[in-house]
């Protein structure tokens, strides 16, 4: 059982959805993936690495797939940080996305207030048997931070070889400032 | 099924459920549980994943009354999901070269599994038995596995070489930094 790589922490969630839940989870996965500030909000939890909503109306077998009484909407994020800091942040940042997401699924109590939001995805998880993680050393914030460096240091060696000494030095402090948080 | 809501930036969601041979849950669980982890797993050998999991899910959750009569999953289903570097295809050959054995002894417990000697028909189980992806989120959807350890591996070396430097004069810190950096 490993739901945990490292620095990374693997959630597995699958929830039966009310008959009415595949329309609006439709229009809401439709929102996600055309209004920019759907997914804007999720950047803010600055430590999900990848999270995807998939839903299920047949569960592929040899033929046209298992068709069960409902559909069901599986959950997976790759995160860092501990499990309760995850669903904390996603109850007080994005609790309206919660609602409208597994608000179409059964026995959802809503995201407020937290410890019945809890129970319910500890009760619908299901633990990986085997985690992958190709960093496992690194949070998020860190690939990001690392991005932002690269990026401000590639600027820089483009013309850093011409400068005077000088003029290098003062360049180098002003890259260093800049980059600062980033390191 | 692949198709754009699999995609964010260059990265791909993938989404398997496989159905279990009866009688093989637990051996099939207990083969992952068992699996080495970091560099050692199977799946340290197939590149540009970022994340990926193997999780046995032996039977849908009830969530009560409200939702009718309890259901079953005529099998339980094996979840591969993956987070990876550019298109479905090249990337199922990536994991059937890479995973080697292991793909046989894992997906062998799983019902008209053909065996990873045959290409084609190894890509063409697991594509019959992907799932479409809702909605993706990537933080950093457009860096491959190979831009992320490299921008990590840069950013510690600037930390490194921003100690280093501390009062170095301007002639000497240019050189230092051009030796460092320059490549």
């Amino acid at each position: 059982m490993a739901n945990v790589e490292g620095k990374a922490t693997a959630i597995t969630v699958l929830t039966p959805v009310k008959r009415e839940g595949p329309l609006v989870l439709w229009a809401v996965f439709w929102a996600g993936r055309h209004i920019k500030e759907t997914l804007k909000k999720l950047e803010q939890l600055s430590f999900i690495h990848y999270a995807r909503w998939t839903v299920i109306d047949r569960f592929p077998d040899e033929g046209e797939g298992e068709e069960l009484g409902h559909e069901y909407l599986l959950f997976e994020s790759n995160f860092n940080g501990t499990w309760d800091q995850y669903i904390d942040a996603f109850s007080e940042v994005v609790p309206l996305r919660m609602k409208a997401i597994w608000g179409t699924s059964y026995g959802f109590p809503g995201p407020l207030p937290v410890e019945p939001f809890k129970a319910y995805i500890r009760r619908n998880e299901y633990v990986a048997n085997h985690y992958w993680s190709a960093y496992p050393g690194s949070a998020t914030t860190e690939i990001i931070s690392a991005e932002h460096v690269e990026a401000a240091l590639n600027e820089f060696r483009h013309h850093a070889a011409e400068l005077e000494p000088e003029a290098f030095k003062i360049a180098y402090e002003s890259l260093m400032t800049t980059i600062q948080h980033d390191l | 099924m692949s198709g754009g809501n699999n995609v964010s930036g260059q990265a791909y969601a993938l989404t398997v459920l496989t159905p279990i041979i009866d009688g093989h849950e637990t051996q099939l669980a207990q083969y992952l549980n068992g699996l080495q982890s970091g560099e050692q797993s199977p799946l340290a050998a197939v590149p540009g994943t970022h994340f990926a999991r193997w999780v046995v899910i032996d039977d849908v959750i009830y969530e009560g009354p409200d939702q009718g009569e309890r259901e079953h999953l005529q099998h339980s289903r094996l979840l591969f999901t993956s987070n990876f570097d550019g298109k479905l295809d090249p990337y199922l050959d990536a994991l059937r070269t890479g995973l080697g054995e292991s793909a046989d002894a894992i997906w062998g417990h799983c019902i008209g599994y053909p065996r990873g000697d045959d290409a084609d028909a190894f890509a063409k189980y697991l594509r019959h038995h992907q799932v479409g992806t809702s909605l993706f989120f990537a933080s950093y959807g457009d860096r491959t596995v190979q831009d992320v350890k490299r921008s990590l591996a840069l950013r510690s070396k600037v930390v490194e070489f921003a100690l280093r430097a501390q009062g170095l004069p301007a002639a000497e810190l240019k050189a230092a930094f051009l030796q460092e950096f320059s490549s």
